[in-house]
């Protein structure tokens, strides 16, 4: 298993400099960069300016002889400035944006692995009952909404239609992180509740999301493995109801909720664009956006090389966490 | 359990209590908008951004201000100054050609930073420094490169212009000089020198534009908010990606009507990337005002249609100029018939404007028939107006020797008329426009392909610029030009893009006349404005009989505010609500209205 680990841990550093060559590559290679947006409100910029501006930020020089120059700075810790945000590309990623996105996303995947465990459990335990019907067409609904069309609705009754209805009394803010106008020294308990007051939203339509996929792994899983021979074999050797389904049953039902889970880490750390984006909600997936929308490469490179790190990264734990979950295998 | 519950029970409850709205209560302001800059009250204006500039007027005071009418005032100077009054001087050689001019600013006696020191001529020079200086990667140095600051006492300096500035007696933000607190910056400007000052400018230019990039954010972002500024704002918190704060400078020496105390004691700025979300805070009522960066046309007259009195939206006419650039040369146009005037006119006399900005603005975006702005000096008010005539337009095809082939589209030489029109794709009034244009082109017999791309492509490099290669044919999009400093160069064949320039001129259709290029330099050093007008007038008969471009209208701003918030208004001179940050507030707290909007 050691070794195994190992092994892999070697394989992804050649594999994680082929992504950021390609990741640095593709980014360099998309039409316009930096400068062009400066021409366009400017009509006396003359072509020397153009000459001046596309040194100083070092795009006169091929893709190649940059991107040695982006690896040799960032292997001394220096991962470049970002023209976007004003900031060391690095710090402004991993501190501005990704504390918000990991706000976000991980209580939403934490409450909904808890939420959706139990309903997956029982809408297969009691499948055709009319709880399953109801889950099952909760999930449809959830899954095939688009998201900006659900945050939409869900800001339209929340943050209009109800307040005007209750005289404000029931109120959502229509996004945003958090009230501009709190004190910075307000207290841990109103800057908490300040925060839980824009966060309700935006973490209600992603769990909406995120219950859905999860209770249908785990519904479809279950029904496999409530099927097989050796939970009829417990059931007829007379193990209680509730000892075959969680001890027999669902620890092997749960493989495929640990390989989602497992891939959907590096998806929290990634962010949720759309959720962000309509919820006005600064994370991950709208600082990578508003990077590539501006070509500013080294955010681009800082975030999406980031992600690719945890995707490999998560993907040797959840193979080495298959090993723990199901015994029959082994890394050798 | 019932504990944990009851807990549960309390903060979901109090989650949906309502917000907390700003506005005349503690005499405050909040304001949103759909783009957040990387940087603010950055003196040289690296950024070139509307909405850093938007911001960064609350915090800045300058040598002289521009109102909604395009009149000067005096901010930090004691006057404007003008040749009658002797401050704006010209010098001309033995032919009567000027040579040089200047311009003196005597700065009031209590004009102060924040931090309650003098503003002083060293500000000034501090800041042309810095713009002079080879290192610093401001988008243009015209035309300071050769500007030179003469200090005549505590209070009183000179600019020179040597060779002249045409504009030099509008010494406003648009074109620079603004006042950068040395003493605050002196130290670390020294640190950025020292490190800079032995690497080579052209090897270690990226080096060079990292330590400047160092240098000015410790002064103009989230994490180095600006320390001292002269303007009647200060900031107090900027949340990155949320919301920035700004409180009232006790130390602003201009006082509104009545006293500071009675308008708006801060300013708040929401940052709301999704314009539809945008929306959804303005019909909540959590905004009390737009920015000048807000909402698209189509949803602000879907803001319009629910005010229902809570709040009020205005359309400001702007200096925003929307066409079509026809490509005028290289092989593919001159196979088009695209070289020949007579096409380009008869692509005008078939589209019609006036029933396009009816339909999709309701009137509110005019028809333009030149690229100078109608609020400007300079603008040809007889200009030759295409107006919609099918017949001429296909009669001047006929005489360009296009002739209808049996499938109606027009054809010469076995060549149809098959032309690419290019937008910026997913803006959707533009999408629509050009559905029009295409329908409207189909009836004289143009065959019109659609072929857009987002903004980033189509603004690259690699597309706007290369039209004499054949990217395009027809390329619809919008130039922004101050009206007042209006100079004629888009269409200079000086600043037509080539492989030669690294395609960095912006006469994308590639018009290339003499006499609009003769008369171009003479009006570029003609300071008589009766005489630059009438330069202006030829300038516009040429470009007008020439047709390189299809003028479509200037587009309308829209924003919206609450009723009682006085004094945020703005026109294509004063280009943003914040030009008059100091005199904004709320009527019922005793604001008086100096300005409503034009």
């Amino acid at each position: 298993m050691f070794n195994y680990a190992l092994r892999r841990i070697l394989q992804m550093i050649p594999l994680l400099l082929v992504i950021s060559f390609v990741i640095f590559a593709l980014t360099a290679l998309q039409p316009g960069d930096p400068v062009d947006q400066l021409i366009l409100g400017n009509s006396q910029i003359t072509p020397e300016d153009v000459a001046r501006l596309r040194a100083a930020y070092g795009l006169d020089q091929p893709i190649v002889v940059r991107y040695f120059f982006w690896l040799t700075h960032a292997f001394q810790g220096d991962f470049g400035w970002s023209r976007t945000f004003s900031a060391p590309a690095a710090a402004y990623v991993f501190q501005e944006r990704l504390p918000n996105t990991l706000m976000l996303t991980l209580p939403a995947l934490v409450l909904s692995t808890l939420i959706a465990v139990p309903l997956g459990i029982f809408s297969a335990v009691r499948q055709y009952s009319v709880l399953d019907y109801v889950l099952t067409f909760f999930s449809f609904v959830s899954f095939s909404a688009p998201i900006f069309w659900i945050g939409a609705m869900a800001l339209w009754l929340f943050a209009i239609y109800l307040p005007q209805v209750t005289g404000g009394l029931i109120s959502l803010p229509p996004g945003g992180l958090g009230s501009p106008d709190l004190a910075p020294d307000a207290g841990l308990w109103a800057t908490f509740i300040d925060k839980l007051h824009y966060l309700i939203l935006p973490l209600s339509i992603l769990m909406l999301r995120e219950i859905a996929v999860i209770l249908r792994f785990l519904r479809a899983s279950m029904l496999e493995v409530l099927n097989q021979d050796f939970v009829r074999t417990a059931r007829a050797k007379g193990l209680p109801s509730r000892r075959v389904i969680y001890r027999h049953a669902l620890r092997n039902a749960v493989l495929p909720i640990v390989t989602l889970l497992g891939l959907s880490i590096p998806g929290l750390f990634g962010g949720a664009v759309l959720t962000e984006t309509v919820f006005s909600w600064p994370g991950m997936g709208r600082v990578i956006v508003e990077a590539l929308t501006s070509k500013d490469f080294n955010v681009v490179m800082v975030a999406l090389t980031f992600i690719s790190l945890l995707t490999v990264v998560f993907q040797l734990l959840t193979d080495l966490a298959y090993a723990t979950v199901d015994p029959r295998i082994r890394y050798s | 359990m019932k504990n944990w519950l009851t807990l549960s029970a309390l903060l979901i409850g109090s989650s949906f209590l309502g917000v907390a709205v700003a506005g005349p209560s503690n005499n405050s302001l909040i304001v949103g908008t759909s783009q957040e800059p990387p940087n603010i009250n950055d003196p040289w204006r690296t950024n070139n951004l509307a909405v850093a500039t938007e911001i960064t007027w609350y915090m800045e005071a300058h040598l002289l201000g521009k109102d909604d009418s395009g009149d000067l005032y005096p901010e930090i100077a004691t006057r404007v100054p003008t040749l009658a009054n002797g401050d704006y001087k010209i010098v001309k050689d033995a032919k009567g050609n000027v040579v040089r001019n200047s311009v003196t600013f005597s700065i009031r006696k209590d004009a102060k930073w924040s931090d309650g020191t003098p503003i002083t001529p060293k500000d000034f020079q501090f800041w042309l420094k810095v713009q002079q200086d080879d290192r610093v990667p401001v988008p243009t140095r015209e035309p300071w490169d050769k500007a030179k600051i003469t200090v005549q006492d505590a209070d009183t300096f000179t600019v020179t212009f040597d060779p002249p500035y045409l504009f030099a007696d509008q010494i406003t933000s648009s074109v620079g000089l603004n006042p950068a607190p040395s003493a605050a910056m002196e130290k670390a400007w020294n640190a950025f020198d020292a490190a800079t000052k032995n690497l080579d400018p052209k090897t270690g230019a990226k080096q060079i534009t990292d330590e400047w990039n160092k240098f000015i954010a410790q002064f103009t972002t989230s994490r180095g908010l600006p320390k001292v500024v002269s303007g009647p704002f200060k900031p107090s918190s900027w949340r990155a990606g949320n919301s920035l704060v700004l409180t009232r400078n006790p130390n602003y020496w201009l006082t509104p009507k009545g006293g500071a105390d009675k308008y708006l004691q801060t300013v708040q700025y929401r940052f709301i990337a999704d314009t539809n979300t945008l929306k959804v805070n303005i019909l909540s009522g959590q905004l009390d005002a737009l920015s000048y960066v807000g909402l698209t046309f189509d949803q602000a007259i879907e803001a319009q249609r629910s005010e229902r009195g809570k709040y009020k939206t205005y359309f400001v006419p702007g200096a925003t100029w929307e066409h079509v650039d026809i490509a005028n040369a290289g092989p593919r146009a001159q196979s088009l018939g695209l070289t020949d005037k007579r096409v380009r006119q008869a692509l005008l006399y078939s589209i019609d404007r006036d029933a396009l900005v009816k339909a999709l603005f309701q009137g509110k975006q005019p028809v333009s028939n030149t690229w100078v702005s109608p609020i400007g000096k300079l603008y040809k008010k007889d200009a030759k107006d295409y107006n919609y005539d099918p017949a001429k337009a296909k009669a001047l095809f006929a005489a360009a020797g296009w002739k209808p082939g049996p499938d109606g589209i027009l054809t010469k030489d076995g060549k149809k008329m098959s032309l690419n029109f290019t937008t910026t794709a997913g803006n959707k009034l533009r999408e629509r426009v050009q559905q029009i244009l295409q329908a409207q082109w189909k009836q004289v017999g143009v065959d019109v392909n659609i072929q857009n791309f987002p903004s980033t492509v189509v603004f690259s490099g690699d597309f706007a610029p290369r039209s004499a290669e054949g990217k395009w044919d027809l390329f619809m999009y919008a130039w922004s030009n101050d009206p007042s400093v209006e100079r004629g160069d888009l269409w200079a064949s000086q600043n037509i893009p080539s492989k030669d320039n690294a395609y960095a001129g912006q006469n994308y259709p590639n018009f290339d006349n003499a006499d609009y290029d003769k008369l171009w330099n003479e009006a570029k050093t003609e300071f008589d404005l009766g005489a630059r007008v009438k330069l202006f007038d030829k300038m516009q008969a040429i470009w007008t009989d020439e047709v390189p471009s299809l003028p479509l209208y200037f587009r309308a701003n829209p924003y919206t505010k609450v009723p009682g918030l006085v004094n945020y208004t703005y026109t294509a001179y004063s280009l943003y609500p914040s030009w008059n940050a100091a005199a904004m507030g709320w009527a019922s707290r005793g604001a008086a209205e100096l300005n409503t909007q034009k």
